[in-house]
């Protein structure tokens, strides 16, 4: 994936970057808006991450507007040390596609970011969802592995949608309690990691072909391999 | 703001006066006015009547007899207090006491309020002219200005009101403002005193609930609530202080001995992963401190929208459900209200509800039960109970329960800052409503009343 970040501060621009980079993207830097504005305009990325503090006139989310206003549909992730509800809310309706705040985890910004890139590329109209051996029927709602039927709960076929969607992607915590539960606080729990192991339970009853995988200090994937 | 106080008090009786002075003068015009008609009307028809008479002589005996009555009439009375003549058709005096025909006495026969020429000078004069027959005229008046003294001692009275009301107004003007200003002088100094750093000082207040007092009074509430905010600050410093200071310790010295023992890799990748959990444990502690600080200026009240309650409990339960399970611990949802609705901030309550039953779940020992319900405590109120069968909490404990950092001796050793209830706490008043425990005996409940939507 080729990235653009947009951000002032030199140690989380080196931390990034170099993340991307050991991650296999390419990723280019402006540390202000007008620069930021110009590469944005000039060439194409899959992914934007914009810190919406900026020195200079423009700051991000008119960046943001400014772009979405010339057309350019390039998903954005805001980065921003303001984490209230109402500046999360702000950031989205400028056009961000989705908002982490700062401080954040590396593993949580790659999966975010690896959403983003992705979400340009699936066609929006899919009915069925295949990982492996692993059917989902989006209309129908049913569930299958091989041959046999699985029985979700709405929320765990929801969880398991969410999952499939992501195939071959880190998915965080965070990221599933904001899309499967709207949840978007943190319920300092590991309940979240107690939906994952009742789901697992129920997909793959023989745990040496497991396609739900724990990634360490990240979240979780769901893969073929 | 001396001066302000002493012009406000002074200006205020001032225009008090004022007021009355112009409300006294506008009272005495249309009354002197309606009293002068009226009198000239009286005037007028007893000079009239006068006149009747002195015809009626005239009448019985003939021009003659009438200038020998009013020169009776003449030597009788006082001299000038009333006009009294009588002429032949050619304006040629017969009898009375005014030398000639005065100049300015209207042509026709009538009663007049009008100036005419006596003694060379225009006098305002109340008269009353009757043609007799055979040409002879008669007059009969009087000198309106005989009369002003009368007048004049109606606008003395006036003014000597006036002057009574000024006295009045400006002595009461002095009193009024030495009252006052002997109470905005003590407000003054307990407020120097408070803005010194003296947060225990109250303003006075009487028995009397007028609107000083009314005033001092807020503003003592006022600073019952402030005392107790600085109050609160100081504690959550405190217990920031403390809460963040473990793990920042913990933190440092983790790093500091991974600098200076150079460990293999594979251990210094264990403590470096173990210093990336202390941060974020510190993260931690400072987003829920932030969260309870946007949710305590209020501001998220502009956000409020219609939140079905029912749907947002029914949520959260099925959120914990499974490790509820793990915990071998029953939790179920029971609905009472039939349909609760409430207009608030659906993030927070249901971050309010997760809450409780986070904390439910966590003191609740395996086997035991923890009841979620929405229930209607009465119309207009939405209530969210929580109920568990864990140890409950003392009376002094459910006291304490929402201050920050405040930890029961029962959580010792289970994760958590002791930030949940605080924000629940915080969440309930947001809402216009309030977090209160009772005893379930055993175990604890958990209720959360505010002011619901619908019926």
């Amino acid at each position: 994936m080729k990235v653009l970040l947009v951000e002032d501060n030199e140690r989380v621009t080196r931390f990034v970057t170099k993340g991307l980079q050991e991650a296999g993207h390419t990723a280019d830097h402006a540390d202000n808006g007008r620069d930021g504005l110009f590469l944005a305009a000039s060439e194409r990325y899959d992914v934007i991450i914009m810190d919406r503090m900026l020195p200079g006139n423009i700051d991000g989310l008119s960046l943001i507007s400014a772009l979405r206003q010339s057309g350019n549909q390039t998903p954005i992730l805001v980065l921003s040390a303001l984490a209230d509800v109402d500046e999360r809310i702000k950031g989205l309706r400028a056009g961000g596609d989705d908002y982490l705040t700062k401080p954040f985890a590396f593993g949580e910004l790659l999966a975010r970011l690896d959403a983003l890139g992705r979400r340009t590329r699936q066609d929006g109209t899919v009915t069925t969802l295949e990982v492996a051996d692993l059917r989902m029927d989006l209309l129908s709602r049913k569930v299958v592995r091989g041959t046999r039927q699985i029985l979700l709960q709405p929320r765990e076929f929801k969880l398991l949608e969410y999952l499939m969607r992501h195939a071959g992607q880190v998915v965080t915590r965070t990221m599933l309690l904001e899309n499967v539960w709207d949840y978007h606080f943190d319920p300092q729990t590991n309940v979240v990691d107690v939906h994952i192991s009742k789901l697992r339970q129920k997909i793959e009853p023989e745990p040496e072909h497991s396609l739900l995988r724990t990634v360490r200090n990240a979240g979780y994937m769901l893969s073929a391999e | 703001m001396p001066f302000f106080i002493r012009s406000s008090a002074t200006t205020l009786a001032a225009s008090y006066v004022l007021l009355g002075i112009l409300a006294l003068i506008l009272f005495a015009l249309p009354l002197s006015y309606a009293w002068r008609a009226a009198e000239n009307d009286t005037r007028l028809q007893i000079l009239a009547e006068d006149s009747e008479r002195l015809a009626a002589v005239f009448q019985r005996r003939g021009p003659a007899g009438l200038e020998a009555f009013i020169n009776e009439r003449v030597g009788l009375q006082i001299a000038g207090e009333r006009i009294l003549l009588l002429t032949d058709a050619s304006m040629r005096p017969l009898a009375g006491n005014v030398p000639g025909w005065p100049a300015g006495v209207p042509a026709e026969p009538g009663g007049y309020t009008t100036p005419i020429e006596l003694d060379h000078h225009p006098t305002m004069v109340t008269l009353v002219r009757t043609d007799l027959p055979g040409g002879y005229k008669l007059l009969v008046g009087r000198d309106v200005a005989r009369l002003t003294p009368v007048t004049r001692r109606f606008w003395l009275g006036l003014a000597v009101a006036i002057a009574v009301l000024l006295v009045a107004g400006v002595v009461g003007a002095i009193l009024i403002r030495r009252a006052l200003l002997s109470r905005i002088h003590s407000i003054r100094q307990t407020v120097s005193a408070i803005m010194q750093g003296e947060l225990s000082h109250r303003l006075p207040t009487g028995s009397s609930s007028d609107e000083l007092n009314t005033l001092s009074r807020t503003i003592n509430r006022m600073l019952e609530q402030i005392e107790q905010l600085v109050h609160g600050v100081a504690n959550v410093s405190n217990a920031i202080a403390h809460d963040l200071r473990t793990p920042l310790t913990e933190l440092r010295s983790r790093l500091e001995e991974l600098s200076l023992t150079r460990p293999p890799p594979s251990e210094a990748f264990a403590e470096i992963d173990a210093a990336v959990a202390d941060v974020d444990r510190v993260i931690s502690i400072f987003n829920a401190l932030l969260r309870l600080a946007e949710i305590d200026t209020g501001m998220r009240r502009s956000g409020f929208m219609d939140v079905d309650l029912v749907d947002l409990c029914a949520r959260a339960v099925e959120f914990y459900v499974p490790a509820a399970e793990i915990r071998d611990i029953n939790l179920t949802f029971k609905d009472e209200s039939g349909n609760l609705h409430a207009s608030g901030d659906k993030l927070l309550l249901a971050q309010a509800v997760n809450n409780l039953i986070d904390n439910a779940l966590k003191y609740t020992p395996p086997g035991g039960t923890v009841t979620v319900s929405t229930v209607r405590p009465q119309t207009g109120t939405a209530g969210i109970v929580v109920a568990d069968s864990g140890p409950g909490m003392t009376a002094a404990q459910r006291g304490r329960a929402t201050e920050r950092f405040f930890r029961g001796d029962a959580s010792r050793g289970t994760p958590g800052v002791g930030l949940g209830l605080s924000l629940v706490d915080a969440v309930a008043r947001l809402q216009g409503g309030s977090l209160e425990f009772a005893d379930q005996q055993p175990g604890l409940r958990a209720i959360i009343n505010f002011p619901a939507t619908g019926s």
